[in-house]
């Protein structure tokens, strides 16, 4: 079963008024252990297609499967569990709470769900992403690739079957997104992870196992390597 | 123009983005302003108007001749006897009480023959036939004991049959004309000063003398030429000397009401300087561009400061009509006040005049110019470059918290020095200053209490209350700035709270106390009637001894008052039967502050000149046990000794008692003005009061039982404070709406750490309990800093401001469990203002908040 699935998926937003469709008709399968970069313009349906596929918005028509589950069926409690078990979310300004410290922000997610262990899991994670020893550190006290390598342990701590991530290089150097996407690459094969990627950087997408570039709302090409 | 209107598009507009913030902001204001209009209005039409209502009539007479005990008839004659051309106008002045209608109304004694002309020439609307009719008809009647004249107001017509209430006796008089009580007239009933004499049994004295004396020399002349003519113990003063007099009394009252009122201000300053301050820190980068695009540091300085004006004047626009809607009831509390503690009087209409209305806008946009000009100016030195630095402010404020709480420990310290001072002109200024001091200093410690309690307790709070309630705790320690002022905003209404509940229900208890001491017969009894601090209605001299050979009746002791004045001021001087000393149930507790007991003082006073005065007169005349007064009594003046203090709250005016002999060789009237009765052992007091009440059938009074007067007495107390425990009540809807209007805010700053929360797996019933979590932390952090702060300002309060003022001895007692019931309340509406912020950060769109930067 494909940890996601989307058939004939459309989504429509009402602009003052006016629809204006963000994604039309648009069918996608992605496997588990598979890294997915969706590459296209600005305003191409990346960013939408990465909410649907996090269970945070719902498709005018057509379905999202996550893990088997249509999410237009599941109550906001349910969608939210949906979220706990299954998803991982990475953004582009790497979206840390200042107030928490880095071992806090790791095991926030677990802390939300009511699961135990979390401390141990987010050392564990944070060792995965090369950040054993900073997890006292505040995140104003680390440099921004840290910071993503922060966010990437948080978006893995509940082990989802999907780690959804919007341009999470986008705020980077290169050498730094290089790293960020070697690490992301790794951890996807090692924790046999969907990973789906929103980013405007072939470079980026090079190293993605499979490359869907999107038009106007439209898969304009899938490319499998 | 172009700067009106970049202030509106930049400053303005941006308000009505969160109606419901700057709703509230503009509310709390409004309540501030209001209730200080409210106590100002009220307070002028009960007591800053004041003017004795036996001051009815009074004419355009410029001296007035009084005495202790009333004036002998004969100086009358010895004033008329000097050549002069003096107009001379006799006044019998007390009241009566309307039979069927209960009201309670001066009644004026007047010399009609004398001058009926100028009673008749004080009725000049023409129009008015029956005013006329009965000015015509006015000498007819003059002799007739039956006939009475009242104010038009009262609704009664010439020919009306009205029944009255005259000490304990009820007359019937008819209606023979009425006045106009208007231009300065009050509802009175007026009658001749022969049958006043006699409806009182006051033979051969009158209560005063007015004096119409000619234009030159001067009045101060007039009174040189007068006083050697007069007996000793007569006091020739300018006619409406009591009225001023009893306005200096008011003057404490009111300066204490007045500055209770201000404390709402207080923390709408607080909520001011808050709403600013987040408007600073929201707007950096606005404060960037348009500095970089050519916006001076004074154009800065000036917006920001033109934001708070707003909220100012929205707040003062509304505050006035609320207030002149609130000092309806308020006026009604003051006056029920002043009439139990003080004098006589009768509430002025409530008169929202220009004045008023500049006073109210003054007040607006003076505190909210005050409390925002400091981060206004901050906005203004901030650097464009600086400006886009995000989380600079709060860096700040952790950077200062040592500073801030070495200033809180001196101005602590300062607080105590002040505290010690004495009243300045009678009124206990170092006092208001400590409090002042002591409210500064708390604010100051704020941030690091809020710092070392967060961290404190951030495990314990998560490890109790979840993830939800970490995540409260820092983002409050986080923004420790913002939270400071809302604790401190809070902590200063529950301080105030607390400190006048703590007081008032000190007061209540030492009067509880006291009144076990005070009231030791089993049965009281008194004329019928509204009773008042300055009116001495008096029984029948008979029913005394009646009463006194009833069965089960073991004495009965008379207690006889009079209005008096002391060194300008009014008192009270009363006597009491000391005869009965051997049937009284002697109280283990002393009432005087000497610590002797009574049974060593009452019986100096026996058959001596010596008397006890009480607390606030002592006080108010720095006299002490043991110093002599001269007081004047009836045609002599004699000095009395003081042998000691004794502890009074039945009134702030003032007593002196002595023994009823005594007062009797000076004011021979043997009328008391209430029974003390005193049962054997074993009777049943239900039974021997219905004796009583059958032998005093035909005299209108009224017996209260021991507990009765003490239940009756608690309710005067209560509703005297009840205007109190309102205005703190408005000062904690002004904090909380201002709580409320900050979580608000707080709700719409995070809005991205809250979708991303939601990102994260949070359920939206968890976002609502990290808001009303953050709520009841803030309403815990400023219960327990209030609670602190409330005690110590009880003490100021009761052992600085009170005894300043008012001259009280109260004892330290807390009131535990009103004070948690008010604290419980205070802190469930805390709780609750965080409803509709958690209500709105459950609705927000984290796909959009999430993407906004």
């Amino acid at each position: 079963m494909p940890i996601l699935l989307l058939q004939d998926v459309s989504k429509d937003y009402l602009t003052d008024g006016q629809r204006v469709p963000a994604l039309c008709g648009l069918s996608l399968q992605v496997e588990r252990g598979e890294f997915v970069a969706l590459v296209g313009r600005s305003g191409c349906g990346k960013s939408t297609l990465l909410n649907l596929s996090a269970a945070m918005d719902f498709p005018t028509s057509g379905q999202v499967f996550l893990d088997g589950v249509s999410t237009s069926s599941l109550k906001d409690a349910d969608l939210t569990q949906l979220r706990r078990e299954k998803v991982g979310f990475i953004f582009q300004s790497f979206q840390l709470l200042h107030t928490l410290k880095v071992f806090e922000n790791v095991e926030l997610p677990l802390l939300l769900a009511g699961k135990p262990g979390a401390r141990e899991a987010a050392r564990e994670r944070l060792s995965s992403v090369e950040l054993d020893g900073l997890g006292d550190r505040f995140p104003h006290q680390l440099s921004g690739g840290q910071m993503q390598r922060v966010a990437i342990a948080r978006a893995l701590i509940h082990s989802p079957g999907l780690l959804l991530a919007d341009e999470p290089t986008g705020n980077l150097d290169t050498t730094t997104g290089n790293v960020i996407l070697e690490l992301l690459k790794r951890l996807t094969r090692e924790k046999n992870t969907a990973t789906v990627m929103a980013t405007h950087s072939l470079e980026a997408a090079a190293l993605a196992s499979t490359i869907v570039r999107l038009r106007d709302g439209k898969i304009e090409e899938v490319i499998r390597r | 123009m172009s700067r009106l209107l970049l202030f509106y598009r930049l400053m303005v507009r941006p308000l009505f983005r969160e109606p419901a913030r700057t709703g509230l902001i503009v509310l709390a204001v409004a309540l501030g302003v209001a209730v200080v209009l409210a106590i100002d209005l009220a307070g002028n039409a009960a007591t800053g108007s004041f003017r004795s209502s036996l001051e009815t009539l009074a004419g355009d007479n410029q001296l007035e001749i009084a005495a202790s005990g009333g004036v002998p008839e004969d100086v009358v004659e010895k004033v008329a006897s000097l050549p002069y051309a003096v107009r001379i106008s006799p006044r019998i002045e007390d009241y009566a009480v309307v039979a069927d209608t209960k009201k309670s109304l001066p009644l004026i004694g007047l010399d009609f023959v004398a001058q009926a002309g100028a009673f008749v020439d004080n009725s000049p609307n023409a129009s008015q036939a029956e005013v006329q009719e009965s000015s015509a008809k006015a000498f007819e009647h003059v002799v007739d004991n039956g006939s009475i004249w009242v104010g038009s107001s009262l609704g009664y017509k010439p020919g009306d049959r009205i029944q009255l209430l005259i000490n304990d006796q009820v007359h019937e008089f008819s209606v023979r004309g009425v006045y106009l009580d208007a231009n300065g007239n009050e509802s009175a009933i007026v009658m001749d000063i022969a049958a006043a004499q006699h409806a009182l049994t006051r033979y051969g004295r009158v209560d005063r003398i007015l004096l119409k004396v000619p234009p030159k020399p001067s009045v101060e002349e007039w009174i040189a030429r007068i006083r050697p003519a007069l007996p000793v113990g007569m006091e020739v003063r300018p006619q409406g000397a009591g009225t001023n007099e009893n306005r200096r009394m008011l003057a404490a009252f009111r300066w204490n009401l007045r500055l209770l009122s201000y404390i709402s201000l207080v923390v709408g300053a607080f909520l001011i300087y808050n709403s600013i301050s987040v408007s600073v820190v929201r707007r950096r980068p606005d404060i960037g561009i348009v500095r970089a695009l050519g916006a001076s540091r004074a154009a800065i300085l000036a917006a920001f400061v033109g934001e708070a004006a707003s909220f100012g004047l929205a707040g003062a626009l509304i505050g006035i009509p609320l207030g002149r809607f609130m000092a309806s009831g308020a006026v009604k509390l003051m006056s029920a006040t002043v009439e139990a503690l003080y004098v006589s009087s009768r509430p002025g209409s409530i008169e929202l005049d220009a004045a008023s209305i500049f006073l109210a806008l003054a007040i607006g946009v003076g505190v909210a110019l005050l409390s925002a000009y400091s981060p206004a100016r901050e906005a203004a030195l901030v650097s464009p470059v600086e400006a886009m630095a995000r989380g600079r402010r709060e860096y700040d404020v952790r950077m200062h918290k040592g500073r801030d709480l070495l200033l809180a420990l001196a101005l602590g310290i300062a607080a105590a020095i002040a505290s010690r001072a004495p009243a300045v002109s009678g009124k206990p200024l170092f006092g208001y200053l400590a409090t002042l001091l002591l409210v500064a200093a708390s604010a100051l410690a704020i941030p690091g209490v809020v710092s070392a309690a967060t961290s404190a307790t951030s495990k314990i709070i998560q490890s109790l209350l979840g993830v939800e309630a970490m995540l409260a705790s820092r983002s409050l320690a986080a923004s420790l700035r913002r939270t400071s002022v809302l604790v401190a905003a809070l902590s200063t209404a529950v301080a105030m709270m607390t400190a006048v509940g703590i007081m008032v229900g000190s007061f209540r208890q030492s009067v509880v106390l006291w009144m076990s001491n005070q009231l030791p017969a089993d049965l009281y009894l008194r004329p019928a009637g509204s009773p008042a601090a300055d009116r001495h209605p008096t029984i029948s001299p008979g029913l005394a001894d009646e009463i006194a050979k009833l069965p089960g009746v073991v004495a009965v002791e008379r207690l006889r008052a009079y209005e008096i004045r002391y060194q300008g001021m009014p008192a009270t001087l009363a006597s009491a039967d000391l005869n009965v000393l051997d049937v009284i149930r002697w109280y283990p507790h002393s009432e005087f502050l000497s610590g002797r007991p009574q049974q060593r003082v009452l019986p100096e006073l026996r058959h001596s000149n010596a008397v006890v005065v009480s607390e606030p007169f002592s006080y108010k005349h720095h006299l002490k046990a043991g110093e002599f007064i001269t007081l004047s009594l009836g045609e002599t003046q004699a000095v009395f000794h003081i042998a000691d203090v004794y502890y009074d709250y039945s009134s702030e005016r003032g007593s002196i008692l002595m023994d009823r002999n005594t007062m009797l060789r000076y004011l021979p009237d043997p009328a008391p003005s209430n029974l003390a009765i005193y049962l054997s052992p074993g009777s049943n007091p239900e039974a021997v009061r219905a004796e009583i009440e059958k032998a005093t059938a035909g005299h209108r009074v009224l017996v209260f039982s021991n507990r009765d007067l003490r239940t009756e007495a608690v309710r005067i107390f209560d509703r005297t404070f009840a205007i109190t425990y309102a205005l703190e009540a408005v000062a904690v809807v002004v904090a909380v709406m201002g709580i409320a209007g900050a979580l608000l805010a707080l709700v719409i700053d995070r809005r991205r750490e809250l979708g991303l929360l939601r990102f994260l797996g949070a359920a939206s019933g968890q976002i609502r309990k990290l808001i009303l979590v953050e709520a009841g932390l803030l309403g815990l952090l400023a219960n327990l800093v209030g609670l602190l702060l409330g005690f110590a300002l009880s003490l100021i309060l009761i052992f600085v401001i009170n005894k300043q003022s008012f001259g009280w001895t109260i004892r330290f007692h807390w009131p535990a469990a009103i004070l948690l019931g008010a604290i419980t309340v205070v802190y469930a509406a805390t709780v609750l203002a965080g409803l509709y912020p958690a209500q709105m950060a459950m609705r927000l769109n984290p796909l959009e908040v999430i993407h906004e930067e």
